[in-house]
């Protein structure tokens, strides 16, 4: 932000979750790089595939969703996905994918590199155009793809059919790499990583639930970046060493009556969907000028998995944010706006995302309604700049402001 | 006490001069927007017109698209909030508000104190509001004003059905090809930006009495199709394009009077 | 009945969906709704009801704004407003199975939407190929029974299933060849081969073989009026169904002598076995070897392949790609299809399509120009 290089800069504490957290997110790549060096072969990977795979494996992956992420929040999102468009891909595709897809083809961003990949690990429990992401990038680059397929469920709790039918894809999945890499899976290494990734979790989510009280002793947004450590290292113990210390300094500011949103938290909202990362800071100021503290989001606690063994790892991912039917969705909202006494949501229509926007009207009318707080929404996208109208934002915002404003107003 | 209110729209100014938040002592209309500076001109208009000079105004709030960019306002508020303000003392029943200005169409939800409960617009599409029925009016070479009497001489109005603006404007031009008549063109325009409207509207839930502001409130077209695919009853008034900036007036009376 | 006679039935039939679904409820039958791609029709089939295909139709978008944005396709879009508007009244149930996230969408807001037609999800399996997929796609079957039994009030036995299978294999052995008569016969044009496809989603499989039979002995007794200057082509996409787009097809001349169509050769390539597995087992065989789709996972998308070899195989000049606008699953195979049919020298033109659209002058100019270049 430019305001903030005006700043004298003070150097990092080295033990802070701040710095602890950058470190594992740019280790992610500089790893990989590293193994990719060494002549092992790496994986791009997405983002709510079963970590603990390529984790116990010892395998380097990367994530192309963050990369994406990373690239349009650095301003090059509009140049890749014009990139992926001249190669015939329709400006209605995801921008995630256009960008990555434009990324394979280049094998170059200023913004954000990271090493061509020897494989692509797929899994469809967010979305099924991660499926013809993956299945473009395996046929375009001609390397193999290892797909879990995660349904979509429509019905309240994961199916012993289910279950089974994931179970053996993990299992597959696994053989399918061992092959592919030479590794070897181990039933030790695959506790150590399981008990790290609930540790991180377990912190993360804790951390995350601190927001209940007023004020809240963070900004919200601050999830948006750490969520990159959520999504690449939750199996690692120094991510849940970092997660940790992040808890721990929020408890701290909890207790001091400090937060990391530097205004005075006058509205607390739930924001919905994916971060507007070309325009994160126009979206940030919008509501912090206001005294708008983000103080939830389901995707944020989306990355927290927690379980004891194996099949109930299997049980977790199949009950990601975007696998799970209109009122589990619903009901798991309502208790994130209850817990944290949330008094508006802001949706992110997002261009991008048709699985999440396509029933989020329905959605949040019912949760609207449920919780008696005012819905609005606006209409953005999660790495194509055009998408997105900064006077269109604002006026919403600012409407959402003035309804939560005169509904305090009225109850004094 | 003397309060201002300006509305600063995309295609058009407006400017109210209220008297102790119950009496519109002068209003004025430029049609300049955003782009092209009417503000000095239509605060100038009804300074005029109420024999007052600026020292007189106790406060005086923006709103509208171009509300940031003017600096003569003391304070300023969405036009969610202003239409709300300002169609809830034009009808105090009004518990739902249609309004479609240049660039947006919104529906506005009123509790039973007539306070702002929520609200939808469009999406980043121009179709379904005023900046379409100009285009239309550009392409068809009629007025926009004439476009409501014109739309009740329809006997039969043309099928505009494509969501999309682009789309809409090589239908109403095969339309024409084809020789349909004009007033039936221009009835199915009017359908067509009612049909998304209401589209809106029924997002949002429709609570009767149903009023509409905005520009577009006095093409009875519109209104008329409105009422047709809502089923309900649609007010307007003849203040209706002036809501937003009695809505800002009204906002200034109440800072100033706390 | 003449060739024209049969042709005409066809057309009666696939130009009056609501005609043909209140026949049905007239005549005392009950009638289930099946939502794009695919649904298990057979068992629907053989529980007595009759399967009638919902992909939407050509008309304003209004009352499914209120639940879907913009940016959602007109198939999901207008099968949800058919549903609001009461056009579907009196179904006993909808099927929606979710092969893409626009379908998973559909059937969330079905169930607020249309508060009187139940939601019957059917989920497949993308790993289809293997023991845990096939076991997961009965899984999946057997969901859809017990759902159909609540509905309405409907039985089902393994043996009705087994006539079923038999059912619709000989209405897909009649499609195909239909298919490739149609191919043979110049006289028939782009319109009328639409008409009997598209008809087969509203009548009874039973019904709909006896007249693709009876067009397919009437063809035979006819000389393919080979030549008259038409131009043979493929089609690919979703939907090819507009009466305006394939009026503009037959004005120009471009006869299709084969298809990748999802509603049409798509659904009629893969038969289920019936020898060696239990009916239910036959059924999840089936959706096991079905492949060559944008909703069916494939890493080595054959689908394009097929498309560049089918389109030679079949004399065609050239491939539209009827691209139903916002369907992502078909937006993200355009690029490796274009690129294997320049790989097979088969020239390739898109078309962007609505169901909105009722006026198809960009795409005139496109066929136009794309005739000229063949």
């Amino acid at each position: 932000m430019a305001e903030e290089k005006k700043k004298p800069r003070t150097p990092p504490d080295p033990n802070s979750a701040k710095y602890k957290l950058n470190q594992i997110a740019q280790k992610a790549y500089t790893d990989v790089q590293e193994a990719k060096a060494r002549g092992e072969k790496v994986g791009w990977i997405s983002s709510n595939f079963p970590v603990e795979i390529p984790e116990t494996l010892g395998l380097y992956v990367c994530y192309p969703e963050n990369q994406a992420a990373g690239i349009a929040a650095r301003g090059g999102g509009v140049r890749m996905c014009e990139a992926a468009e001249s190669e015939g891909y329709s400006n209605d595709i995801c921008a995630y994918a256009r960008v990555s897809l434009a990324y394979a083809r280049l094998g170059s961003a200023p913004e954000q590199d990271m090493p061509l990949p020897d494989y692509v690990l797929c899994c469809n429990n967010i979305c099924n155009c991660m499926i013809k992401w993956y299945e473009n990038l395996a046929k375009e680059l001609n390397i193999p793809m290892i797909m879990i397929d995660i349904p979509f469920n429509p019905d309240d709790e994961v199916s012993d059919a289910e279950l089974a039918y994931v179970k053996g894809q993990f299992l597959a999945a696994i053989e399918q790499l061992e092959e592919i890499t030479g590794r070897k899976w181990t039933e030790e290494r695959f506790r150590e990583v399981m008990a790290n990734s609930c540790r991180t979790s377990r912190a993360w989510l804790e951390a995350t639930a601190m927001a209940r009280y007023t004020p809240s002793p963070f900004n919200g947004f601050d999830l948006l970046n750490h969520m990159a450590v959520m999504v690449t290292a939750r199996g690692k113990p120094e991510a849940a060493d970092a997660m940790e210390t992040l808890l721990k300094e929020y408890q701290a500011n909890h207790e001091k009556g400090e937060s990391t949103f530097r205004a005075e938290e006058k509205y607390r909202i739930m924001f919905e969907g994916i971060a507007c990362w070309p325009w994160l800071r126009v979206t940030s100021t919008g509501m912090k000028s206001r005294g708008i503290n983000m103080v939830t989001t389901i995707y944020a606690d989306a990355f927290g998995f927690i379980y004891d063994d194996f099949d109930g790892m299997i049980r977790a991912y199949c009950k990601v944010p975007n696998a799970i039917n209109l009122e589990v969705a619903r009901d798991k909202r309502i208790k994130l706006c209850k817990d944290n006494s949330v008094e508006g949501l802001l949706v992110h229509v997002n261009r991008s995302c048709k699985l999440w926007s396509g029933f989020m009207s329905e959605m949040s009318r019912q949760i609207g309604r449920e919780c008696d707080i005012p819905v609005v929404s606006f209409d953005g996208d999660q790495a194509d700049a055009r998408n997105f109208s900064e006077a269109q934002y604002d006026t919403r915002v600012q409407g959402l402001t003035e309804i939560m404003e005169a509904r305090k107003e009225a109850a004094v | 006490m003397y309060t201002l209110g300006i509305d600063i729209g995309s295609t058009t100014t407006k400017c109210v001069m209220l008297r102790d938040g119950a009496e519109v002592l002068a209003a004025s209309l430029v049609e300049a927007g955003v782009g092209a500076d009417g503000t000095a001109e239509a605060v100038e208009s009804v300074l005029v017109q109420s024999g007052l000079n600026m020292a007189a105004v106790a406060y005086t709030v923006a709103t509208g698209y171009g509300r940031k960019r003017w600096t003569g306002a003391d304070g300023e508020i969405s036009e969610l909030s202003a239409h709300a303000l300002g169609c809830h003392f034009l009808m105090p029943e009004a518990r739902t508000v249609i309004d479609i200005g240049g660039q947006d169409a919104k529906v506005i939800s009123l509790d039973d104190s007539g306070r702002m409960s929520g609200f939808v617009m469009n999406d980043k599409c121009a179709a379904g509001t005023g900046r379409f029925l100009d285009v239309m009016a550009g392409i068809l070479k009629v007025g926009v004003d004439a476009l409501g009497s014109m739309a009740a001489r329809s006997e039969s109005p043309a099928d505009i059905s494509s969501t999309c603006t682009v789309f809409a404007e090589s239908e109403v031009i095969s339309q024409l090809a084809n020789g349909t008549p004009v007033p039936d063109v221009v009835a199915g325009i009017c359908n067509s930006v009612a049909a998304r409207v209401s589209a809106l509207a029924r997002r949002q839930g429709v609570k009767e009495a149903v009023y509409m502001s905005g520009g577009v409130a006095k093409n009875e077209g519109v209104r008329k199709a409105l009422e047709r695919e809502l089923g309900v009853t649609v007010s307007t008034s003849p203040d209706a394009q002036l809501a937003g900036a009695l809505g800002a007036a009204l906002n200034a009376y109440r800072k100033a009077s706390t | 009945m003449t060739v024209q006679e049969l042709l005409n039935t066809f057309h009666a039939a696939a130009s009056d969906p609501a005609g043909q679904f209140h026949k049905y409820l007239d005549a005392g039958e009950k009638v289930v709704l099946t939502a794009p791609v695919y649904t298990p029709e057979e068992i629907i089939h053989a529980m007595g009801l009759v399967p009638f295909g919902a992909w939407g139709g050509d008309l304003a978008l209004n009352k499914s704004k209120e639940y879907f944005p913009a940016f959602i396709c007109a198939i999901m879009q207008s099968i949800l407003e058919l549903g609001i508007a009461g056009a579907y009244a009196g179904a006993s149930a909808i099927v929606i199975p979710s092969l893409c996230d626009s379908l998973k969408c559909l059937g969330q807001n079905w169930k607020y939407a249309v508060k009187d037609i139940p939601f019957i999800p059917m989920t497949y399996p993308q790993n289809r190929a293997n023991t845990v997929g096939k076991a997961f796609a009965k899984a999946g079957y057997e969901r859809v029974i017990t759902d159909l039994e609540k509905a309405a009030g409907a039985v089902f036995s393994e043996d009705a299933l087994a006539r079923s299978i038999a059912v619709y294999n000989a209405h897909n052995a009649a499609m195909r060849k239909a298919d490739a008569a149609i191919a043979a016969h110049p006289e028939i044009t782009a319109s009328q081969r639409s008409d009997v496809f598209k008809s087969a989603w509203f009548m009874k499989k039973e019904e709909h073989t006896a007249l693709v039979n009876a067009l397919l002995e009437a063809l035979e007794k006819t000389d393919g009026d080979a030549g008259r200057g038409t131009l043979p082509v493929m089609t690919s996409g979703i939907l090819c169904d507009s009466p305006s787009l394939l009026q503009i097809f037959d004005e120009l001349g471009l006869r299709i002598v084969a298809d990748d169509v999802a509603a049409e050769s798509r659904q009629y390539r893969t038969d289920a076995p019936e020898a060696g597995f239990a009916p239910l087992d036959a059924l999840a065989e089936k959706f096991s070897r079905m492949d060559n789709c944008s909703v069916l996972y494939d890493v080595d998308k054959k689908r394009a392949d097929l498309i560049a070899e089918t389109a030679k195989a079949r004399g065609a000049k050239g491939v539209v790609l009827v691209l139903t606008k916002f369907c992502d699953p078909e937006e993200f195979d355009y690029p490796i299809i274009k690129k294997s049919c320049a790989a097979a020298g088969v020239p390739l033109t898109l078309i962007e399509a609505d169901r909105q659209m009722v006026n198809y002058e960009q795409a005139r100019t496109l066929l136009e120009a794309f005739r000229d270049v063949l």
